[in-house]
């Protein structure tokens, strides 16, 4: 029964999100509370994707400066990842974090940590395949000078990282693009919950978003989402700079 | 010092050649001339230990890097220089480029320190700068060089950690008689420190200036080696006289 903990805690879920909380409306209160939820969304994304950076790099590169018998099955396995509908990652987490679930003992359920770990799974595929892009375009004269010229194989992979730079760049950001922006799993593992006082516990600007625009105060959700829109184009306008000089060197 | 002894080296069904033998000893320049598509490179990447040969054996001063371990391996190549038919150099400055087959020899907690030093270049990037005439161009990023002189650099790049032997794949196709000069004189004063050279070129009159032996690379093998007078006048193979008086048109 994976999805019992979702119904148990339903009722709990509304009471966060509308409780006695909400009704206080005062406009300190709505500051402290939005800044919370910018506070908790960078948290959890930012926490995820240096997470996933750590591991899908090097897996990037390990990929990318290897051959062996089904390296294209597993580079479209990284692809196909890129487009996992969120929802399910998080309902995947949500199974595994659950009293059922293999991690049901760390009690992870609608907690900050269980939400990194969904958009840790949303995060990876795309840093993954974004950064085999860039490795696998790394000029192989250069992977041959450095091998030639007396490097290892750890000299190598950070001469490759070196010549991908802009391209693992672009990758994170990436990743953190799909994080922050992701509504679908934070909301199922994290729950959207605040603090009897307001304050966001697990709440993000996109579970915020589409809370507040449902229940009618649609000026806090414009201010949310004029946050989130600034965040997503600076990371965008950063994107595009990084992707402009990969290509032109 | 360097020897390959009938060295094959296909790729799938695509013999590159079979059988060959040739070797380089210290202060020597051996040049490989052959059309192009023959296998030079191939032939240089195997001599560079990086590529091994299907069969046959490489091997410098006596020791097969294919049968020994990694760690011997690794001190085998660390041995040998290539400069590559192309530039292929690394982002960042000249210096850091020259300086990178010494970067690699050193110690982890070495290289870790030198990263926080702002030390000058080291006297071998200095010196091998020096011989390929671009002193003045230590500090500049490598995509700001001109096509001749990053040519150079990769040059010097191979000179600066002193090998024993260096490998050179058409170091001058892309130059003009000036810079090829450069590389020429260069050459000289490699096989005068003791280094033993290869250099594959289809340059023919090239090989006559700077080669003591010559190879001729034809279809699957060499046909001939000998020194350079020889080959050149009063060449054994009849291919190799084809090839040489141009009636051998590739
Ligand atoms: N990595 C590779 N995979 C498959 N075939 C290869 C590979 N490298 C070289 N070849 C083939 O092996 C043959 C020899 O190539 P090689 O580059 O050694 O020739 P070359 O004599 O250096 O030619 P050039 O003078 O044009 O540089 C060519 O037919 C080439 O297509
Ligand atoms: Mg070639």
């Amino acid at each position: 029964m994976p999805l019992e903990p979702v119904a148990q805690l339903a009722p709990a879920l509304l009471d966060g999100g509308a409780g006695p909380a909400a009704s206080l409306l005062g406009v300190s209160f709505r500051e402290g509370y939005v800044g919370s939820v910018i506070a908790v969304s960078l948290y959890v994304s930012l926490t995820a994707v240096a997470l996933s950076t750590l591991i899908s790099v090097p897996a990037a590169v390990a990929i990318g400066l290897t051959e062996f018998p089904g390296k294209g099955f597993v580079k479209s396995v990284v692809n196909t990842g890129m487009g996992f509908p969120s929802v399910v990652v998080g309902l995947v987490v949500l199974f595994a974090v659950s009293n059922q679930g293999p991690l049901g003992s760390l009690e992870l359920i609608f907690t900050r940590e269980a939400m990194i770990m969904s958009q840790f799974v949303l995060a990876t595929p795309p840093i993954t395949a974004i950064s085999l892009a860039a490795v696998s375009g790394v000029d192989d004269g250069v992977r041959d000078a450095a091998r030639v010229l007396g490097g290892t194989r750890v000299d190598v992979a950070l001469v490759v990282i070196k010549e991908a730079r802009y391209g693992i760049a672009t990758a994170v950001l990436a990743g953190f693009g799909r994080a922050i922006s992701e509504v679908g799993s934070v909301l199922i593992v994290g729950g959207n919950i605040t603090s009897a006082d307001g304050i966001s516990k697990t709440r993000t600007l996109t579970t915020a978003i589409q809370l507040e625009a449902r229940q009618g105060r649609y000026e806090t959700a414009m201010v949310l989402g004029a946050v989130l829109v600034a965040l997503v184009l600076t990371v965008n306008a950063v994107v595009v700079r990084f992707g402009d000089r990969g290509v032109t060197g | 010092m360097l020897r390959a002894t009938g060295v094959s080296r296909s790729y799938g069904d695509d013999t590159v050649f079979r059988d060959l033998t040739i070797d380089v000893d210290a202060g020597e320049v051996v040049a490989v001339i052959g059309p192009s598509g023959v296998g030079k490179t191939t032939l240089l990447r195997t001599l560079a230990l990086s590529l091994e040969p299907d069969e046959g054996r490489v091997k410098l001063d006596g020791t097969d890097p294919w049968t020994a371990d990694e760690a011997e391996r690794l001190v085998l190549r660390r041995r040998v220089g290539m400069v590559f038919q192309e530039a292929s150099l690394f982002a960042g400055t000249v210096a850091r480029n020259v300086e990178y087959g010494l970067r690699v020899r050193r110690s982890w907690s070495e290289r870790i320190a030198s990263l926080f030093r702002l030390s000058g270049a080291a006297d071998a990037v200095r010196e091998s700068l020096d011989v390929v005439g671009l002193t003045d161009k230590t500090d500049q990023p490598v995509d700001s060089l001109s096509g001749g002189e990053a040519q150079r650099v990769s040059f010097a790049r191979a000179l600066a950690y002193d090998p024993d032997v260096l490998l050179l794949d058409e170091p001058t196709s892309d130059l003009d008689p000036r810079n090829t000069a450069v590389i020429e004189d260069a050459v000289g004063e490699a096989s005068d420190r003791g280094i033993g050279v290869v250099v594959a070129t289809h340059d023919m009159h090239q090989a006559e200036r700077v080669a003591d032996r010559v190879a001729v690379l034809l279809d699957d093998g060499i046909t001939e080696v000998g020194p350079t007078a020889e080959i050149f006048e009063d060449p054994a193979d009849e291919r190799t006289r084809k090839f040489i008086s141009g009636e051998l048109v590739y």
